[in-house]
């Protein structure tokens, strides 16, 4: 299969499952139920940046469905698999809509889910300053807790924002990363689906910051490439609909960087198998330059840290 | 601009032959107008001159005709010597033009002279050149020798040979078509072509192919390799283009014709402080030297000269009256130039003891007193300023472009997208990996030259935008380059013209969509590039996704490329015919039959629209068979 048919492959598979989730939550609390993300003024965002439109319900929901049909276009051109990239951003946001939808709380620690609009407008000032010299988003799961660590400490150790999706988030767990907002390390779920939770921040980002008006998709992907300096690690084996999503996060403008065999996508898809280098080799492809030298003492030194209260008994 | 009798879609050509016509001045066009009809059994290649009982004709149109020359000759063996014949002067024209820059590089003398050091060292590694202990001058002595002897030695095959991934060579040696001396292609192609020796089509155009072969793989390959080694490997720089590269107030210098020895020198020259003083004293402001054809390819791509216009614009330069003296060399040269020439003040100077023309003033061009010769040709253009005879008209119209992609450049612009800590530099592998992902659809050359059966430019240019829009990368040379230049294709601009695929790789690598390869004998770096990218693949060059044109094409030389480049496995869209169509089988078996053999064929169609969409299909073919 050529990467664009398992792109379209795993965007319709989104989408499909999107079409199922969204009829079982209608189901269950029929279409007039309200559809939300807790504690936003953008209502879905992906949906409400990219087409203009807010959800309120689930039958809007369920309406939204044909948008994300729209886009997946079968063709052999990288458009159109950047679009369906987009669609399956767009299922996985209803995916994601329908739990909030018919679940009271499901996210639980440790896990995020959706992320406030408090927490973004907090990580405005840093970002623009280059105090988060960028944002990693590591998906899957690493051959072993000790790589794991070993790649979300690299980048915490030098102020990125991590966000974790999937095994990854136990991995990092056993591994014993520090966690938490102000320690810039945040996991967002076990699902794939919930990676569309970061995406929301870099979308929420360019509608507050950026002032990019909710309805212009070309300037939307074009503040996220040029201002959000995010990219995405994703670990272990790589389903269509992993790649799929991978293909979501180039429409944005970050490069995905992975150790499974893969078709590489020069500056955009990259394969890294020592895990030693996927660090810097993100680095270098997103081009984040750390502002702060690194100092080699054993703790962890960085603003990461800033927000971390020293025990006395430490 | 579509009822002009120029029949061009450049503003500056409309308007300059618009000039010529109110100053009663005869162009191209006007002979070719008044040539009509043309003869029809020259068009499809069914008249034979090669003995004294001929002519011969073959009659198609009725039954009672000749089926058969005088000596049996039928229209298969006439079309298909015909046809081989004109890829041996094509190949012959390109192979003299290598073998000149060997000389020069043989009499370079001394180290200054020799500006690629790096390069030399490279094909020196290449041929099996010891280095140590020698000097540079020693090495390049060396390798003129070597390269000189391509052209006539007895045994064995070309060098350049080597450069082809490994399944092409071993089909080639299997078919019987790997050259060896490239001299002596062409002369197996005159003698089997004389009356009474080869009569068997597809004989006649393996002895056709092995000529072509030699001149890509030899004698084109020779002149860009060596050229780069005196003159320098082209990297990226932007120039302007187009007839409004002319300045009024200045001594304008036009250097036409194929060999950069010449117009290398002439730039030099034209940079001489003593020269400019002496411009200034005759009341110009400067001397602007600018190229025209090949030759302003080559000091275009290499010093960024201005490229001043493509084979139909030639006379029209001289049309705008400021042009003090145009230089010309050798191939594509007009002979009415002398005439044109008459009717302002420029001086039409031929500098090559292989290319004179009546009514031209001759000074003898040679690689040993270059400096000291061009010098004095500049002076004379700048003692010619005073002279300006009518009112001088040139058309505003010029644009920009980033031109000097060489394989070399090329490369070092895909490095900007490895990362250091994931792939080597230095390699193809981007731009393999940008095709094997879909990004980029494939790849496709423009080349070629004008023809007054194409409308003027808007073939190249109309051809380009078809494919940039599907997300085929377009490389282009010779004439097609002018073309593509002056329709701002070679401009960042011209992003807006691309596919999403496309538009992100050249924004990535900061480049054009259209990559000015260079000159004609320059199509061997884009057989260098094809090579590459098919041993990095492991596949052969008839494999990847990629196909040429010349949508324009006129001359013997094109006919050498694009044969050249079919037996090299690409296939091959001409937007006009070659002469055979009279014969059905010749045709077939150029435009279908080369294929299972070469894996490489020609197609003709003169729509741009639709050779587009015939590339497009092939390059899917491909990409289908290679399972990407
Ligand atoms: S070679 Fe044969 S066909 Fe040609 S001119 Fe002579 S007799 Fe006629
Ligand atoms: S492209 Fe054709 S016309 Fe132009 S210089 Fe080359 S051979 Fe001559």
């Amino acid at each position: 299969m050529t990467l664009f048919d398992i792109i379209f492959t795993g965007s319709r598979q989104a989408l499909e499952a999107a079409k199922a989730t969204v009829a079982a939550a209608v189901e269950k609390k029929g279409s007039d139920a309200r559809v939300a993300f807790p504690e936003t003024a953008y209502s879905l965002p992906t949906i409400y940046a990219a087409t203009g439109k807010k959800i309120g319900s689930l039958g809007e929901l369920r309406d939204a469905l044909s948008i994300v049909e729209s886009l997946i276009v079968p063709e052999q051109n990288l458009e159109k698999a950047l679009n369906a990239g987009l669609a399956t951003a767009l299922s996985a946001e209803i995916i994601e809509a329908c739990k909030y939808a018919v679940e009271e709380k499901p996210y639980s620690e440790p896990c995020a889910g959706f992320i406030s609009d408090a927490v973004i407008r907090s990580l405005g000032v840093p970002l623009v300053t280059g105090d988060i010299p960028g944002v990693a988003v590591v998906l899957g799961e690493a051959p072993s807790a000790e790589e794991a660590a070993k790649i979300i400490k690299g980048y915490q150790n030098k102020g990125l924002l991590v966000f974790l999706v999937g095994k990854i988030i136990d991995q990092a767990i056993e591994g014993k990363v520090k966690m938490g907002l102000e320690l810039r390390v945040i996991p967002l779920g076990y699902d794939v689906t919930s990676v569309i939770h970061v995406v929301t921040v870099a979308i929420r980002a360019a509608l507050i910051f950026g002032a990019v008006p909710p309805g212009n998709l070309e300037e939307l992907l074009k503040y996220t490439k040029e201002r959000v300096p995010a990219f995405v690690n994703a670990l272990g084996s790589l389903s269509g609909l992993v790649v799929s999503a991978g293909a979501g996060a180039i429409a944005l403008g970050f490069p995905v960087i992975t150790d499974q065999d893969v078709q590489e996508v020069p500056h955009y898809l990259i394969v890294q198998k020592d895990y030693d280098k996927i660090v810097p080799t993100s680095l270098e492809a997103r081009g984040i330059k750390i502002k702060i030298t690194e100092v080699p003492i054993p703790v962890g030194f960085a603003a990461a840290f800033e927000g971390e209260r020293v025990r006395k008994e430490d | 601009m579509e009822n002009c009798a120029c029949n061009t879609c450049d503003a500056a050509t409309k308007k300059l032959y618009e000039k010529a016509k109110s100053e009663r001045i005869d162009t191209i066009w006007d002979r070719a107008l008044a040539m009509q009809p043309q003869c029809g059994f020259g068009e499809m290649g069914l008249c034979c001159t090669n003995c004294s009982m001929g002519p011969c004709r073959i009659v198609k149109i009725s039954e009672d005709g000749p089926k058969a020359g005088i000596c049996g000759a039928t229209e298969d063996t006439i079309t298909s010597r015909n046809f081989a014949r004109a890829v041996a002067a094509g190949a012959a024209a390109h192979s003299d033009h290598g073998r000149d820059i060997a000389l020069a590089l043989y009499h370079a003398g001394d180290k200054t002279r020799i500006r690629n050091e790096e390069k030399l060292f490279k094909i020196a590694g290449e041929w099996g050149i010891t280095v140590e202990g020698k000097d540079t001058v020693q090495i390049a002595r060396e390798m003129a020798e070597r390269a000189l002897g391509e052209f006539g030695k007895v045994f064995g095959k070309l060098q350049f040979l080597q450069r082809a991934p490994e399944k092409r060579i071993k089909l080639w040696d299997e078919l019987g078509v790997a050259p060896g001396a490239i001299d002596r292609e062409i002369v197996e192609v005159l003698h089997s072509t004389h009356m009474g020796c080869d009569a068997d089509y597809r004989n006649i155009i393996r002895q056709a192919i092995r000529a072509a072969l030699s001149d890509g793989w030899g004698g084109s390959m020779i002149g860009t390799e060596l050229s780069d080694v005196l003159f320098g490997t082209p990297m990226p720089k932007k120039v302007e283009a187009n007839l409004g590269v002319l300045k009024k107030e200045c001594v304008n210098i036009v250097v036409h014709g194929h060999d950069p020895t010449l117009s290398e020198a002439i730039v030099l020259a034209s940079r001489d402080p003593e020269l400019l003083e002496l411009a200034r004293k005759q009341g110009a402001e400067g001397i602007n030297v600018v190229g025209m054809c090949c030759t302003g390819n080559e000091i275009a791509m290499r010093q960024g000269i201005p490229m001043a216009g493509d084979f139909f614009q030639q006379e029209l330069a001289i049309v705008t009256g400021a042009v003090e003296a145009m230089i010309v060399d050798v191939q594509c040269i007009m002979p009415s130039l002398a005439t044109v020439a008459k009717c302002y003040h420029t001086k039409l100077i031929t500098t090559s003891p292989k290319a004179k023309i009546p009514g031209a003033i001759h000074i003898e061009f040679n690689e040993q007193k270059s400096l000291e010769i061009a010098r004095r040709i500049v002076k004379d253009a700048v003692m010619n300023f005073k002279n300006r005879k009518v009112e001088v008209f040139i058309p505003d119209d010029k644009s920009e472009g980033r031109i000097g992609y060489s394989f070399e450049a090329i490369i070092k612009a895909l490095d900007r997208v490895t990362n250091s800590f994931a792939h080597p530099s230095g390699t193809v592998k981007p731009l393999v990996d940008a095709i094997k992902s879909g990004v980029l659809r494939g790849a496709a050359a423009i080349v070629g030259c004008n023809n007054h059966r194409q409308p003027h430019n808007t073939c190249h240019v109309t051809l380009a935008k078809e494919l940039l829009k599907r997300d085929i990368i377009v490389v282009t040379t010779g004439c097609g380059a002018h073309a593509c230049i002056k329709a701002g294709l070679m401009d960042k601009d011209a992003r807006k013209y691309c596919g999403k695929g496309l538009a992100t790789v050249c924004e990535l690598l900061d480049i054009p969509p259209v990559l000015h390869m260079g000159s004609c004998v320059d199509i061997s770096r884009i057989l260098v590039l094809l090579s590459e990218v098919a041993k990095y693949m492991g596949v052969d060059i008839s494999d990847l996704p990629v196909a040429a044109a010349a949508p324009e094409w006129m001359s013997e030389k094109a006919q050498s490329i694009g044969l050249y480049a079919v037996a090299s496995g690409v296939y091959v869209i001409l937007g006009v015919p070659p002469a055979v169509t009279g014969s059905e089988n010749v045709t077939g078996y150029l435009t279908k039959g080369l294929e299972s053999v070469l894996g490489g064929r020609f197609e003709i169609e003169n729509d741009p629209v639709e050779a587009a969409a015939k590339i497009a299909a092939h390059v899917e073919n491909r990409r289908k068979r290679l399972g990407i």
